[in-house]
């Protein structure tokens, strides 16, 4: 009797916290994103934008006066469960709007599932292309497709380091696949040759295999696609074996994130990555916007935050101006967007073949003295970029 | 064979005995506890990525170096291990049920468990203890001037090596040598005569969770300083344990460190000859062939010789 009360009480408190805060001038707005797995980081970035712009948003006095209410759901970047989720959201919540999720995969059945119920999804931070190139009509995306990601880190190379000699790896998942083959594309238009393509698996710990093998090959650049911490796990073990290279790359993700400089330390120094969005912009509200984040969790955010802090402002936009909050009506607002957020420019856009895709400027970063500072295109320019780099020996 | 493609050789010969001797230390907890238990445990992932929180909380509050915290994180471990044993574990395997293995379930969830409340405590950004020595290596070229090639020697993969095979000799030494081990290996061999000649069956039990945990938990810290911790991390760890405890053969010690060498060395050369994707492919056809050809093991070519145990 005793674990039957025990039981009793624990499902009611349970029960307590899992009934909906509902409240009747309150925009619900429920977020599918990874909140545990390996891609729980990037999530919880997210989560902590979206819950700053919808507080902003909320204490100027909502959308059309009504609060917004966000939840969220943890799809631990896991494809099916992402899309049980959203079926759910659709089908039983009447949501007439999806926002969010993370990794590639998950957004592209995300994105199946909104256009086959004609429900708008915005597309926040997954970059692979697939995702605009599908004639949907319902699915549009805020951030840079992978196949434009590393625009300017290819104009740095083809102006500055001027390579004759490429090597890639790339983590095997949808995203290093698809910013690989883009390199890949690029490559030829910068005139150089690819000497080594090299897949890793997600959570490798000895790079020193492939690291082997790109010494053989003795690369000008080496450029390198990867979630998280396989970025700085491999530029650590690139100082350590001395792989000398003219200069190390990197496509943004796990280069471009605070952890990249703080666990490769000084292997971290010189490294280009390409980037969408750094705290370092002159858009309007990025600054306070990236302040804002700092202060309140004590480190910038990455581009994946700045996209979904964005996307709020981008949803209250096009609900502004919606006919009425319909599927369809919040589809044809979201369409006609055409706002500056503190991401960038957001305009929905038919182009190469992408349809309601946001093109805008990439950027090239650099690491330098252990900060992250904006050097490509010089207009974005917050330093001036360190080329040619020094070599392993010669940094003792 | 050019000078190149030597040293491309050695250098994986080199990384993949290192690794082998990390993942041995994280194979031989899960094979003395299936050994005595008869059951896998699969919360051991995410006991060692308890362990390498502790390294991290001990790292970043007292800046006490990871490779002290083993003294300090495997004690903990050890308490662990034998509170789950005692308190979840025991309770479980009196209940008569339907699966014989409800406590792998059991384990199972501990595992969830922990690996939530790590959420909890430490969110799940990814955790790192920038140790000044992490890049540290030794160069053949620096003691052997002329050298024809040119080899090196990560300093944390080495001192984590080094500390890795001491613990393995001291558990060998504490198998072989002292009563509890060898009640604890009586207890592998045959439970009821265990029982017969007097063993606390019950007591080895908790011992060897707790020492099982124990072992992870140093392996832990001794990964953390070349890796770095997120609150799932563990379930890669219980695979790779999983692997070594069969290819090993189950509930062997020298076979779970000779099958996680093998293994080591096996990844690392799919990943230098094949391709660094296919390594987990090599890890499962190194699996399912010793399933199929090997069953026992390496324990029982070990056993075939005369040898081991």
């Amino acid at each position: 009797m005793k674990h039957l009360s025990f039981i009793l009480i624990i499902s009611l408190a349970v029960s307590l916290f899992a009934a909906p805060l509902y409240a009747a001038d309150a925009l619900d707005l429920t977020i599918p994103l990874p909140l545990t797995g390996k891609q729980a980081k990037f999530g919880e970035i997210m989560k902590r934008s979206y819950e700053m712009a919808a507080e902003e948003i909320n204490a100027k006095g909502g959308i059309k006066g009504k609060k917004l209410a966000l939840s969220f759901e943890d799809s631990g970047a896991k494809p099916e469960i992402a899309r049980a989720i959203v079926e759910k959201l659709i089908d039983v919540k009447k949501q007439p709007l999806i926002v969010g999720e993370y990794t590639s995969s998950c957004a592209k059945a995300v994105a199946a599932v909104a256009e086959e119920r004609k429900t708008p999804y915005l597309v926040v931070a997954s970059a692979d292309d697939d995702i605009t190139t599908q004639n949907y009509k319902y699915v549009f995306r805020q951030n840079e497709v992978n196949n434009h990601y590393a625009d300017a880190l290819v104009s740095f190379l083809k102006e500055i380091v001027k390579p004759k000699t490429i090597a890639i790896l790339y983590e095997s998942s949808a995203f290093g696949t698809s910013g690989a083959t883009a390199m890949e594309r690029d490559v030829q238009k910068l005139g150089a040759k690819i000497v080594l393509k090299e897949k890793f698996e997600t959570g490798a710990i000895d790079f020193r295999p492939i690291l082997g093998k790109v010494r053989q090959a003795q690369p000008d650049v080496v450029y390198t696609v990867s979630y998280a911490n396989e970025a700085q796990l491999l530029m650590k073990q690139i100082k350590e074996l001395r792989v000398e290279a003219k200069l190390y790359t990197g496509g943004a993700a796990g280069f471009a994130i605070p952890e990249f400089i703080d666990g490769a330390k000084d292997a971290a120094e010189y490294v280009v990555s390409a980037t969408l969005w750094t705290p370092q912009l002159k858009y309007p509200g990025t600054k306070e916007y990236a302040e804002k984040y700092k202060s309140k969790y004590g480190g910038y955010p990455s581009y994946h935050g700045a996209s979904a802090y964005a996307a709020v402002y981008v949803v209250k936009d096009a609900l502004e101006r919606a006919k009425d909050w319909s599927r369809d009506g919040i589809r044809d607002a979201l369409k006609a967007t055409n706002i500056k957020t503190a991401f960038g420019p957001v305009k929905f856009q038919d182009k190469d073949g992408y349809q309601n895709q946001n093109f805008m400027d990439t950027l090239a970063i650099q690491v330098i003295k252990g900060q992250f500072e904006t050097i490509w295109p010089k207009q974005h320019a917050s330093a001036p970029y360190v080329y040619p780099v020094p070599t392993w020996r010669e940094r003792r | 064979m050019t000078s190149v493609q030597i040293e491309v050789l050695l250098q994986t010969l080199i990384s993949g005995f290192l690794l082998g001797g990390l993942y041995a230390l994280i194979g031989i907890g899960m094979t003395i506890i299936m050994g005595v238990m008869k059951i896998i445990n699969l919360a051991h992932g995410e006991l060692m990525m308890v362990a390498m929180y502790i390294a991290f909380i001990l790292f970043s509050l007292f800046h006490i170096d990871p490779y002290l915290s083993v003294f300090i994180a495997t004690p903990a471990l050890f308490i662990l291990g034998v509170a789950i044993q005692k308190y979840l574990i025991n309770p479980v395997l009196k209940v008569e049920s339907i699966l014989p293995e409800n406590q792998v379930i059991l384990t199972v969830g501990i595992g969830m468990v922990l690996a939530n409340i790590a959420t909890i405590i430490f969110k799940s950004d990814y955790r790192q203890t920038p140790v000044d020595y992490a890049t540290k290596a030794w160069y053949l070229s620096d003691i052997w001037k002329k050298a024809p090639i040119e080899l090196s020697l990560s300093m944390p993969w080495s001192v984590s090596f080094v500390i890795a095979v001491l613990i393995t000799a001291c558990l060998w030494f504490f198998l072989a040598k002292t009563d509890t081990g060898k009640s604890i290996r009586a207890t592998a061999q045959d439970h009821d005569a265990a029982l017969l000649m007097g063993v606390n069956v019950n007591r080895m039990r908790v011992i060897t969770f707790g020492l099982g945990s124990a072992l992870v938990g140093a392996a832990g810290c001794l990964f953390i300083p070349i890796y770095y911790i997120y609150p799932d991390i563990g379930g890669q760890f219980t695979l790779i344990a999983f692997v070594i405890t069969i290819l090993g053969g189950l509930g062997s010690t020298v076979g779970a460190i000779i099958g996680g060498i093998i293994l080591g060395l096996f990844e690392s050369l799919t990943a230098t000859y094949v391709g660094m994707g296919w390594a987990p492919v090599g890890r499962f056809v190194i699996f399912v062939a010793a399933l199929v050809f090997l069953p026992g093991g390496v324990a029982s070519l070990l056993k075939a010789k005369k040898f081991g145990r």
